[in-house]
């Protein structure tokens, strides 16, 4: 007989509590990556545009969960290429 | 030339000024220069629990008011060789004081002191900014719990976007009997949670009560737990290789328990 298991009934609250933070963090490091996004976009745009001619407010970029990663998708529909 | 560091944490009662006085006065101790900065403006108790409250006469605010020069707004602590305070100001508030200013103090005391340690204000608002202002690195200070660890790692990205590096953790209040139970978040569930480097693990010690009562940091009182772990993680920042202890749980519950399953 294992004596331990008279003491322990329930899941131990700290698997709980380390499972709870990694689904919180998850998100709030997802929301604080939001700002970073729109700073990445903005900077992409500037490079790209030496080489694209992008019609107006166009660009479209996102990031998708899959499983335990995520995916950049980045939208530059253009009109012209300069330069190529 | 010395470092600035600043020690901060996110969530409010977590251990930033118990772990400023003793990690400051510990360094001292070991022969270091050190100086204490309270950037909780408006809140100060660096003071108090350095227990030099009845001869704080300026602060930094008074040295931003150019009302007196830096060197006079030190106090020096009459227990150790080489360890002073700068204050913070109790009727302004955290937004009296710009970034630019805390930088400028804290570039003029690096020149003097080994070690500028800044004791920040909790939250992630303006007092936090100006505490990290004139910093190069950073000691998250976090308890074992949810509501500490999310703080911390939110703090831990805001300093990581300032470029401060290296930002070192310190587990404070960790009660070994309760991790061994399953009720407490364990040191290396933290580490694995937050991925940075370990400083040192503070244990709960009901000493630290009784030294802030005092007005006398527990690492004067060797012997406790509490004060062995802050000596222990001064020597680590002076370049010393002291390996981390895993904690020992010494409830005679947990003995016996132990006991038990060996000799089932
Ligand atoms: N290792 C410890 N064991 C027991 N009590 C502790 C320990 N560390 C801190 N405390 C207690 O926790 C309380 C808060 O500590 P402290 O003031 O250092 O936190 P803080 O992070 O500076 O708080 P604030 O965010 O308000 O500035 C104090 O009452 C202190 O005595
Ligand atoms: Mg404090």
């Amino acid at each position: 007989m294992d004596f331990r298991k008279l003491f322990t009934r329930k899941t131990k609250s700290n698997n709980i509590a380390t499972q709870r933070l990694q689904l919180i963090l998850k998100q709030d490091r997802f929301e604080v990556g939001e700002d970073s996004m729109k700073k990445l976009q903005y900077e992409l745009t500037e490079v790209l545009s030496k080489y694209f001619e992008f019609t107006m407010n166009s660009v479209n970029m996102s990031l998708k969960q899959e499983g335990n990663s995520y995916v950049l998708i980045a939208d530059f529909p253009f009109s012209e290429s300069k330069n190529l | 030339m010395g470092k600035v560091i600043v020690i901060t944490s996110g969530k409010g009662g977590v251990g930033k000024t118990t772990s400023t006085a003793n990690l400051g006065t510990a360094l001292a101790m070991i022969g270091k220069t050190v100086v204490l900065v309270d950037a909780d403006i408006g809140l100060r108790n660096l003071d108090v629990v350095m227990g030099l409250e009845s001869r704080v006469v300026f602060t930094s605010m008074d040295v931003i008011e150019k009302n007196c020069d830096l060197d006079k707004a030190l106090v020096k602590d009459r227990r150790v060789e080489q360890l002073v305070l700068l204050a913070a100001s109790q009727r302004n508030r955290k937004d009296d004081i710009k970034p630019e200013q805390m930088q400028d103090i804290c570039e003029r005391l690096k020149e003097i002191y080994d070690f500028v340690f800044v004791d920040s204000p909790a939250g992630i608002e303006q007092g936090f900014h100006n505490a990290a202002a004139g910093a190069e690195e950073a000691i998250i200070i976090t308890t074992p719990d949810v509501s500490a660890i999310r703080d911390a790692d939110r703090i831990i990205g805001l300093l990581q976007n300032q470029n401060i590096e290296p930002i070192n953790l310190i587990i404070n209040r960790l009660s070994p009997a309760l991790v061994k139970k399953g009720n407490m978040i364990s040191k290396n569930d933290v580490l694995d949670i937050l991925n940075i480097d370990l400083l040192g693990v503070i244990p709960e010690d009901t000493g630290v009560i009784a030294s802030t009562n005092r007005g006398i940091p527990l690492v004067h009182n060797d012997g406790s737990p509490g004060a062995e772990a802050y000596m222990r993680i001064a020597r680590r920042m002076t370049g010393q290789r002291i390996p981390i202890p895993e904690m020992r749980d010494d409830n005679f519950f947990s003995k016996l328990l132990t006991w038990f399953s060996r000799n089932q």
